[in-house]
């Protein structure tokens, strides 16, 4: 029997959109609501934004969620 | 109000509140410690109500697991070291009763803060956990 243990990395695109969008993190940060550190965060994939706070991105961007953010499923861990 | 100039100047109350206990102390003065205390609490009040601080997600984020993390270091430290105080004042040594003669309430002590500690914990927990749509009955 396969036993992966798996872990699902959420990944993001923002710094592309922001640079196609000509913003810099502090003015992004300012339109939706949240510090420069978290947008820095968010794009280092240290933080997991809140599904609020990614509809908030993705519509200043005019994208759907799926373009900006996704997930990669990394099998990792074999346990047998 | 940015939030940078909110946090210069917190900073700048932390350290005016800071020489304040500190003269008070020298002069050994209580109401001089009072006055700054209170002047600095009533000040940031007026900034905050001012300023419409909010606190960004990935703060309040932090903020949880800082909480956390300090309850699951804190509880169990000060629970164990009650403990540990208790046995070593109830030991039947003569010498250390006479010499450390406040360890017993000062292991009562840490143990009431542990029990309140866990009291509110859980009191907050279900709180929130019904805040939050827990403990709802199934459909």
């Amino acid at each position: 029997m396969s036993n992966f243990r798996s872990k699902i990395f959420m990944k993001n695109n923002i710094k592309v959109q922001r640079a196609i969008h000509n913003l810099t993190q502090e003015e992004l940060a300012n339109k939706i609501g949240v510090s420069r550190q978290t947008v820095n965060a968010i794009e280092a994939d240290k933080y997991l934004p809140s599904l609020g706070l990614a509809f908030k991105i993705v519509r200043l961007f005019k994208l759907k969620v799926e373009e900006v953010f996704f997930y990669e499923e990394d099998k990792y861990e074999k346990d047998n | 109000m940015t939030n940078k100039k909110y946090r210069q100047l917190r900073v700048a109350v932390a350290v005016f509140v800071g020489t304040m206990v500190g003269l008070a102390i020298s002069r050994d003065s209580y109401l001089l410690a009072g006055a700054g205390v209170l002047t600095g609490m009533v000040f940031m009040a007026l900034v905050r109500s001012k300023a419409k601080i909010t606190v960004d997600e990935r703060e309040a984020t932090v903020r949880a697991q800082a909480a956390q993390l300090t309850y699951a270091i804190f509880a169990p430290t000060i629970g164990i070291g009650a403990f540990l105080l208790y046995l070593f004042s109830s030991a039947q040594l003569a010498v250390v009763q006479q010499r450390y003669y406040y360890l017993e309430s000062l292991g009562m002590v840490l143990a009431y803060i542990t029990l309140f500690l866990i009291a509110l914990y859980s009191i907050s927990y279900h709180f929130l956990n019904r805040k939050y749509g827990g403990g709802g009955l199934d459909e």
